[in-house]
């Protein structure tokens, strides 16, 4: 099998694609979010719980390829605990680590082995998509999603 | 004596290399065949050559490409086997053709009551615009099941027809399961109870030869591009008595006869139903299309396709990791499958390295998949050009895929 493409299938994102520890659904969810992409058919269900600003729990069940399945995987572990400020952060981080156009190489940009397997898709553009599905989805939806609850938001709009 | 590497040297693209230097495979001729050189001299010809919009003017080069223009008429006429010029509309392709008819035909006549069928095993383009019409005019759509091997049901065909049967729209071809329909069959039955009959031919015509007469259809589509030709360009076959009844198609210059204040008389058919400046280049590409493939024989493809089709399931079966959709009685020209463990996205990822081109996904199919119970699958689907030893690439690929997600 080809190099490049064994690569971007390295091992790292194998694993996280079986891994079966956020996959379930969150019957105490207080957001569901729904990360779909109609070309391809792909689907994700985000369930987050949130507790006062921080999402407590996260999980995830839905259908797609290895690429999207393990970054869905690893988004959810890594927004755990996190705060909305800093989950903005986090996003922004991986996106540019699967940005083809970025300046910056994907090791300066982070350390994490799991975020840097995705770096991969720089050289696929056409698995973007895959890799970005469920943290394009947080990324639009969450700041109304996520303030759904805060009637203050809603009473503004 | 049919030699589909002979074939393939006419075809430019297949002297290029994949970016990573290796010869294209190339499996996804549901979606567009490639171009032959013929085809694509044909279109610069035409811009280099005679340039000049068609049916105006009297000069040169008006007339030769109003000749090249209108010839490609006569070319289709005797390739579907129509009555007259006068049915062979030009479109931008299968899916302009069947809005059409649901826009121009159908809409002006649906009453809530009414009932429209299509299958299951539809692609997205002749399903969406029947559902929307039936939406807007309260009329309801009805599904031909399909049975465990992917046939139509075409017992539940006929409990379906009834007096409030407008339409009946079938592909001839599934183009995600490869699964030929019986259109005479289903033709019959509808007229029976005076249902009008569209054939979506968007597979059936690289495949097999279209006879519509022998068909009995109302209404056939196509897009050239499926058929060795440009984008943007298609064909509306419609019987002569309905085109000439149903109001224009579009509305616009060229299809006119006489323009007042108070109102406008349209042109005889098929100037009626072709408003404004038409894709002329597309159209004189079509045209060499069908030259093309005429210098084969559609008889040759269709016996070429359907062997390799057969080879590549007979290969595919020996693996027990795949899994074949559909176990039809007729089935042409594709193959839809999938890998154990491996999505459809990653098995044509991995293909596509070794500069194999299939698709992978629910190929506009939506409803089909509900049906297969999948998201997606991969799509291998056959031309001219193909030969087994592609088949043969193709199993060695899907054999190391299973052993990579294994
Ligand atoms: C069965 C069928 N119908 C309709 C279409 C739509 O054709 P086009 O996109 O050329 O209008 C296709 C193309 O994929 C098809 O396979």
């Amino acid at each position: 099998m080809n190099e490049r493409l064994k690569q971007l299938y390295k091992t790292q994102i194998l694993t996280n694609a079986e891994d079966q520890t956020y996959f379930k659904e969150l019957t105490e969810a207080t957001h569901i979010l729904e990360a779909y992409n109609p070309m391809c058919g792909d689907k994700y269900t985000l369930y987050l719980k949130m507790v006062g600003e921080k999402i407590a729990e996260a999980s995830f069940k839905g259908y797609g390829c290895a690429i999207s399945r393990a970054s869905t995987s690893v988004l959810i572990k890594n927004i755990l605990g996190k705060s909305l400020q800093e989950l903005q952060a986090i996003i922004e981080q991986f996106m540019e680590v699967i940005n083809e156009e970025s300046e910056k190489s994907p090791e300066s940009i982070t350390a994490d082995e799991e975020l840097l397997a995705f770096a991969g898709t720089r050289e696929y553009p056409e698995r973007k998509k895959c890799a970005s599905l469920s943290w394009d989805e947080l990324k639009v939806n969450y700041p109304s999603e996520l303030s759904a609850g805060n009637s203050e938001d809603l009473e503004l709009s | 004596m049919f030699d589909p590497i002979a074939i393939k040297s006419q075809f430019p693209i297949f002297k290029k290399k994949t970016p990573n230097g290796v010869d294209l495979i190339y499996l996804d001729n549901a979606a567009t065949t490639q171009k032959p050189q013929q085809v694509i001299d044909a279109i610069t010809d035409y811009y280099s050559g005679y340039n000049a919009n068609v049916g105006r003017g009297t000069y040169w080069p008006a007339t030769k490409a109003t000749g090249a223009f209108e010839a490609t008429r006569t070319k289709v006429k005797d390739f579907i086997n129509a009555n007259s010029l006068k049915e062979v509309i030009f479109t931008s392709g299968t899916t302009d053709g069947i809005n059409k008819v649901v826009n121009a035909y159908l809409m002006p006549q649906l009453k809530p009551g009414d009932e429209v069928i299509v299958t299951e095993m539809e692609h997205h383009g002749n399903f969406v615009p029947w559902q929307q019409a039936c939406i807007k005019q309260g009329a309801s759509l009805k599904m031909i099941p399909l049975t465990e091997t992917g046939d139509l049901d075409y017992g539940a065909y006929d409990d379906l027809l009834n007096e409030n049967t407008q339409l009946v729209a079938i592909s001839a071809i599934s183009n995600a399961l490869g699964v030929k329909n019986n259109l005479e069959y289903l033709t019959n039955k509808a007229h029976a109870v005076g249902a009008k009959v569209m054939v979506d031919a968007a597979q059936l015509v690289t495949h097999e030869k279209i006879d519509v007469q022998a068909i009995g259809c109302d209404f056939l589509c196509f897009s050239a591009h499926k058929l060795f030709g440009p984008t943007g360009v298609g064909v509306l076959f419609g019987k002569e008595e309905l085109l000439s009844e149903m109001p224009p198609l579009s509305f616009g210059g060229g299809m006119v006869k006489r323009v007042t204040l108070e109102g406008t008389s349209f042109a005889d058919l098929p100037a009626k139903h072709e408003a404004g400046t038409s894709n002329i280049s597309g159209v004189i590409g079509l045209g060499a299309a069908i030259d093309f493939v005429n210098s084969i024989g559609i008889e040759a493809i269709h016996t070429h396709t359907r062997a390799l089709t057969d080879y590549a399931i007979e290969k595919f079966s020996h693996i027990e990791e795949i899994t074949i959709f559909g176990n039809p009685k007729d089935r042409t020209s594709l193959v839809s499958l999938a890998v154990e463990k491996a999505h459809p996205h990653d098995v044509s990822a991995f293909l596509g390295e070794r500069g194999i081109a299939i698709r992978a996904g629910h190929h506009c199919a939506q409803p089909l998949m509900d049906y297969l119970q999948v998201s997606g699958t991969c799509r291998i689907s056959f031309g001219i050009y193909n030969t087994k030893e592609d088949v043969d690439r193709v199993v060695e690929a899907l054999i190391e895929v299973r052993d990579f997600f294994a």
